[in-house]
């Protein structure tokens, strides 16, 4: 039997730091994917266009980013290189093992897109007198860019729900936070119903951006 | 008029003998104990070479069922379900080294403390820690919403060390995590110094932290005050038949603390 009183009046009291602690949220999912982004591009390219062990890099960097569980993952850059003595901060923990995550789903969406481009699209460029960076920069990346901007809006969406895992390194984001609050006055119901409501609601933000972003980038 | 008389005398009676079933009835009724403890507290509780759950709780839930004359059914929790399982009713007790603090007392109903203890510092043999203020500039680990967390961040805004401070999901990961270097101190109690340090090489004792004990108790629903008399009884007659004892030097490993408070009387 559900034998319980809800009490609002201390989550409402610690709500500020609740908010703040959906900024951290924020913040580090939005570098995990900034890093992921940069990272990603480079990993689809090296496995489209190279050869011998730069595209083996790519190809076992995306395998392993996509087939093991985050946490795993976390766990990895956390406890895993400490037991080799290299010992990283909760924020660099969560960083890294975001951005690698991030990095790895990104590199299959930009080989998607970059495949989605007719190759005579690059021999023109090339015909046109543009060299291959020229090509790259100005023909297919903004091209590319376009057609993953919905996956890649997909993929902030899961790091942000996903940088919750941070508290299981040290890194106390929203989920840290709320549940720090939840042990200290029992009142877990209310705590984690509120923290996902801020959740929903900072993802809301992340969507209706992009929206608005692409209303600006895509206009013609 | 009789007939009405003796209806309005037996509806009288019947409200009068109206009592809604208690933990104690449905506890006896099930013939069940429904236990939660917390394995993440060696020695107080754990699992042993077995994987079984063992230690110092878990003997106190046999200890319960059978005063009550009923199996026992021990369900390991997190620190975090604690609360849930008994506000949900998936739980009967929990036992797991509950602080007893009167935030944590406006949500669930607390018996009289049966294990104190107090908080102490786990060091990495290399950080160079044995008293308070040689934490000063150090990095602090304790897991996420314990007394020593809550007790320490205060320490810590005092010196406006906050961001020294690393929290985590469990105490095994605030060990592992001292003893790999990424932190110079866990904070934790007296009772899991002696497993911990014998686990791994490179931890050694610390320094015994300054604030008040840690008095805990077992933790029941809030409403239920004819179960929580039965919890606090059933602590004085583990004290009162020296189990208490007996169970604290197999586990611990030295006199059992006492659990009067001095001073008050409960």
């Amino acid at each position: 039997m559900f034998d319980y009183n809800f009490h609002w009046r201390p989550v409402l009291k610690s709500f500020p730091d609740l908010i703040q602690a959906g900024f951290v949220t924020l913040e580090i999912a939005s570098l995990a994917m900034l890093l992921g982004i940069v990272i990603g591009l480079c990993l689809a390219l090296m496995r489209i266009n190279m050869k011998g062990p730069l595209k083996w890099f790519a190809v076992t960097w995306i395998e392993i980013a996509r087939n093991t569980p985050a946490l795993f993952q976390l766990f990895f850059f956390g406890f895993g290189l400490g037991a080799f003595g290299i010992n990283l901060s909760p924020f660099t923990i969560i960083l890294t093992g975001l951005s690698f995550n991030c990095a790895g789903y990104l590199a299959e969406n930009f080989r998607g897109g970059f495949q989605a481009i007719p190759v005579m699209q690059i021999n023109s460029a090339r015909c046109l007198g543009m060299n291959s960076w020229q090509a790259y920069t100005r023909i297919v990346i903004p091209q590319v860019l376009r057609i993953v901007y919905y996956p890649i809006t997909n993929q902030m969406v899961w790091a942000v729900l996903m940088s919750s895992l941070g508290m299981l390194v040290g890194f106390k984001e929203l989920s840290g936070e709320t549940q720090f609050f939840a042990s200290k006055t029992f009142r877990v119901f209310e705590y984690f119903a509120v923290a996902a409501v801020i959740y929903y609601v900072i993802v809301k933000i992340v969507l209706g951006a992009s929206r608005l972003l692409a209303m600006r980038l895509f206009r013609y | 008029m009789k007939k009405i008389i003796t209806a309005l005398l037996s509806i009288a009676a019947l409200n009068s003998v109206t009592v809604t079933a208690d933990t104690l009835d449905d506890v006896a009724d099930r013939g069940t104990l429904r236990c939660g403890v917390v394995l993440d507290f060696p020695p107080i509780g754990y699992r042993d070479a077995n994987n079984e759950p063992a230690g110092f709780d878990v003997d106190y839930c046999h200890d319960l069922a059978k005063s009550l004359e009923v199996d026992v059914k021990i369900m390991p929790l997190t620190w975090s379900e604690r609360l849930p399982v008994i506000a949900t009713g998936r739980a009967d007790v929990v036992f797991g080294g509950t602080s007893d603090s009167l935030a944590r007392a406006r949500t669930v109903g607390f018996s009289i403390p049966y294990a104190i203890y107090y908080s102490q510092g786990v060091v990495n043999s290399k950080s160079n820690i044995t008293s308070i203020d040689d934490i000063r500039g150090k990095r602090v680990a304790a897991a996420l919403g314990t007394l020593p967390e809550q007790e320490w961040l205060k320490i810590a805004a005092k010196w406006g060390e906050e961001n020294l401070y690393q929290s985590y999901q469990s105490e095994n990961e605030v060990f592992l995590a001292v003893a790999q270097g990424k932190a110079d101190i866990g904070l934790t109690t007296n009772t899991a110094i002696k497993p911990i340090t014998q686990q791994y090489a490179n931890l050694e004792a610390g320094p015994r932290m300054p604030w008040v004990a840690d008095y805990t108790s077992i933790v029941g629903k809030r409403q239920d005050v004819t179960w929580l008399n039965y919890l606090n009884l059933f602590v004085t007659h583990q004290v009162r038949s020296g189990r208490y004892q007996e169970l604290w030097d197999k586990y611990v490993g030295s006199d059992a603390p006492d659990l009067r408070i001095p001073g008050v009387m409960y």
